[in-house]
């Protein structure tokens, strides 16, 4: 059961790449995407399995391996799922669907080619959940950024293959920045095993390559901000966001960069580098422009994906002030963070989907009014940025807080006060975007506009779904945590 | 005698860099590349390398090159690479000035301390080189047979599919 | 330090130094790619030499290899893309690259 759970992971993606090129090319459009819909549902379900196990054996984390014998070696051969990788693994499943969801309705003709894409970028952000080695994660790293650069050029409009190249220069460079430290780093260590590294590292003030080191770790901060898109190496994200297709923008937008960025940082911070608090402080400003940048920014742009782009960069802002707390409780509400951007990041996206597929453009001020014709996408739209803006009872509200809580304890008392504060620009920014696309008088042009039907309204049901029962169940967590003697 | 010509082909290729950068024909500007490479990779062989050489030479002097040749050759632009320098002097100064002040500061600072590189390797042999890939790196040879199958997807949908929109 | 060592690193950064420049000082899309691939020789040298410094030269040069086949798939990407983007814009200069504006 565990291992059939463990290898479907990285096992199943691949069986369906086979199966997906095995059927007919003209029969293969919805062919493709149901096999899609099987892969994404039975990893969502394997990472429940998984965690279930890891409750019912009281381990911390399961290791594994594919094709090989894991015990017969040490290195990169062994993967290993702890509870962090086991919540993303499941977001990686719950994001694909709601991006399969969207693509059924809006992709057309490249259904093939982008369920194929789809499984390569699935394989590469579960390899980075799972790897246990800096330079396989890097290589998973690369793949995810290999098959996001083709699908935001899916569909072969100028548009998508002007914001594919910024994205393939941008990630070029940050790949560079972060092997260049990775060779620094294999200087001192000899293995770049996590484990080794971290021991390797914990002294690392007198080791014999020091200066190396302090090179070593700039690059890496930038290399991996760029993949993040934190607020000055930000870039290319707004513009990879908007010109991708629909259904890829929520795949970027609800799980890619967040993947290859932010869970790349946590996961490098806390089995890497251990107790650097150099590197904490340094996330932790970079966290705060982030936040206040994103949020500043959102408030001036016309475009509805870009609006929820630069709200992106405001929100792993977040999550980065959280994990550069240093305290559990941070990585906590970091965690807990990532889950619930994951879920109401998707959910607006699938929502502009719906309103592009509907009304054909996303340019807020040729909108208006959509509430009365539209009604699942405006209440969705406005449960996912209430969550956001950290209203309560939604789950937003409560992973905000965590994090806030653990930077006001741990860091700065004036980290989680501009924090706070600059959550009143996510208001504002929603209330622009409501204001502008579902309130007001309904367009002239617009009358004709009826509910996007079928899977696109599925997809946003089911997220609002989960947003608020995860929010309304959140205190079950609160108490779990405070038995644990964390919060 | 072999640290010699580590350092001549070293200075070579930083030439050969340079060249790439300065020409204003795009070929001429790959095949300089394609030097810069290739003289790269008898560093790695007289580092004791071989393997990673032989990868150097073929893949990235030979496979790259033909696909900037043939980028250059699509695209017809072998002479249209305008240079910035004139409209934008400043700006462009600044990210390589600073490149540079980083990088002296830096080999000052190892100059200046009793900080101590000496090579420690002998040439890898073909076992050990061997047993290091396939029993240590199973992961990163997942990753090589994906990344080819996203590359193929790659072409397929940039080179192939060009007919709608 | 030791003066092979010390050439090897600072023949490293020049290329870097080199691919940054070229990096922002074209308009030419297909030379921001030659700019990314001469970094990428400079890091090539750079895991080689740590290689060569810690005794641990097989190890290294599989991460080369791993990181060459990656750098192709990259290059053939971004070609593919520069091409598609000449067949819609008729040139391969940046200042076309306009849409996208917030």
């Amino acid at each position: 059961m565990i291992t059939f759970a463990t290898i479907s992971f990285l096992g199943l993606p691949l069986l369906a790449i086979l199966l997906l090129n095995i059927v007919r090319k003209e029969t293969g459009g919805t062919i493709s995407i149901n096999i899609g819909f099987v892969v994404s549902i039975i990893q969502m379900i394997a990472a429940v399995v998984c965690l279930s196990l890891l409750w019912l054996h009281g381990k911390d984390f399961i290791e594994f391996s594919l094709f090989w014998d894991m015990n017969a070696t040490l290195g990169s051969a062994r993967f290993s799922v702890d509870l962090f990788s086991l919540v993303v693994l499941f977001c990686i499943g719950m994001v694909s669907l709601a991006s399969l969801l969207t693509a059924k309705k809006t992709i057309g003709a490249k259904a093939l080619n982008y369920t194929n894409l789809l499984m390569v970028i699935m394989l590469g952000m579960n390899g980075i959940a799972v790897v246990t080695d800096l330079f396989s994660l890097y290589v998973f790293l690369e793949i995810t950024g290999i098959a996001s650069f083709v699908m935001i050029a899916l569909l072969h409009d100028k548009r998508g293959l002007e914001g594919a190249f910024k994205y393939l220069v941008m990630s070029a460079i940050a790949s560079a920045l972060i092997l260049g430290s990775l060779a620094l780093i294999f200087t001192q260590t000899g293995s770049l095993v996590y484990g080794d590294v971290a021991n390797a590292l914990a002294d690392w003030r007198n080791a014999q390559y020091a200066p190396l080191l302090v090179v070593a770790f700039v690059a890496f901060i930038a290399g991996f901000s760029i993949k993040a898109g934190i607020a000055p190496f930000h870039g290319w994200l707004p513009d990879a966001y908007q010109s991708a297709p629909a259904s890829v923008s929520v795949l970027l937008g609800g799980i890619v960069t967040k993947m290859a960025g932010v869970y790349a940082i946590i996961r490098v911070l806390n089995s890497v580098f251990v107790s650097m608090p150099m590197i904490n402080q340094t996330l932790l400003i970079l966290g705060l422009i982030s936040i206040v940048f994103g949020a500043v920014a959102a408030c001036g742009q016309r475009d509805f994906k870009r609006i929820l782009a630069y709200s992106s960069i405001s929100q792993i802002g977040y999550i980065i002030i959280g994990i550069a707390s240093g305290s559990l409780l941070g990585f906590v509400g970091a965690m807990l963070h990532f889950f619930n951007h994951a879920t109401f990041k998707t959910t607006l996206f699938v929502n502009s989907a719906a309103v592009e597929a509907q009304t054909g453009t996303t340019d807020i001020d040729q909108l208006g009014g959509l509430q009365a014709r539209m009604p699942v996408t405006a209440v969705s739209s406005i449960l996912a940025f209430l969550s956001m803006a950290g209203i309560p009872p939604l789950a937003g509200f409560w992973s905000k807080l965590l994090i806030i809580i653990a930077v006001w304890q741990s860091a700065s008392v004036a980290g989680g006060a501009i924090a706070l504060a600059a959550s009143i620009f996510t208001a504002a920014y929603f209330l622009i975007l409501q204001r502008k696309v579902f309130f007001g008088p309904l367009e002239d042009h617009l009358t004709e506009i009826t509910e996007a039907k079928g899977t696109i309204s599925l997809a946003a049901v089911l997220l609002s779904i989960v947003t608020v029962a995860f929010g309304v169940l959140f205190p079950v967590i609160l108490n779990f945590l405070h038995l644990q003697g964390i919060l | 005698m072999q640290q010699f010509f580590i350092v001549l082909c070293l200075v070579l290729m930083v030439l050969a860099g340079g060249a790439a950068v300065m020409f204003r024909s795009m070929l001429k500007s790959s095949i300089s590349l394609a030097v810069a490479s290739a003289l790269l990779a008898a560093v790695l062989f007289l580092m004791g390398a071989y393997w990673a050489s032989i990868f150097e030479l073929s893949v990235c002097s030979g496979l790259i090159t033909v696909v900037f040749v043939s980028a250059v050759s699509l695209t017809n632009t072998d002479r249209c690479s305008e240079v910035r320098v004139r409209e934008h002097k400043a700006r462009v100064a600044v990210l390589p000035a600073i490149l540079i002040f980083a990088g002296a500061a830096l080999l000052f600072i190892l100059f200046n301390s009793d900080f101590n590189i000496v090579a420690s390797a002998t040439p890898a042999s073909f076992s050990a080189f061997k047993e290091a890939l396939w029993s240590l790196r199973q992961a990163d040879i997942l990753g090589q047979i994906i990344v080819i199958l996203a590359g193929t997807f790659a072409v397929i949908v940039l080179f192939k599919e060009r007919d709608n929109i | 330090m030791n003066i092979v060592s010390a050439i090897i690193l600072t023949a490293a950064l020049l290329m870097i130094i080199a691919g940054m420049f070229c990096l922002v000082r074209t308009y030419n899309l297909i030379r921001i790619i030659i700019a990314i691939e001469l970094a990428m020789k400079a890091i090539t040298l750079l895991l080689v030499f740590s290689g060569w410094v810690n005794g641990n030269l097989a190890l290294a040069q599989t991460f080369v290899i791993t990181m060459i086949v990656l750098e192709v798939i990259v290059a053939v990407v971004a070609a593919g893309i520069i091409v598609s983007l000449y067949r819609k814009n008729g040139n391969v200069d940046i200042r076309e690259l306009t849409n996208l504006k917030g």
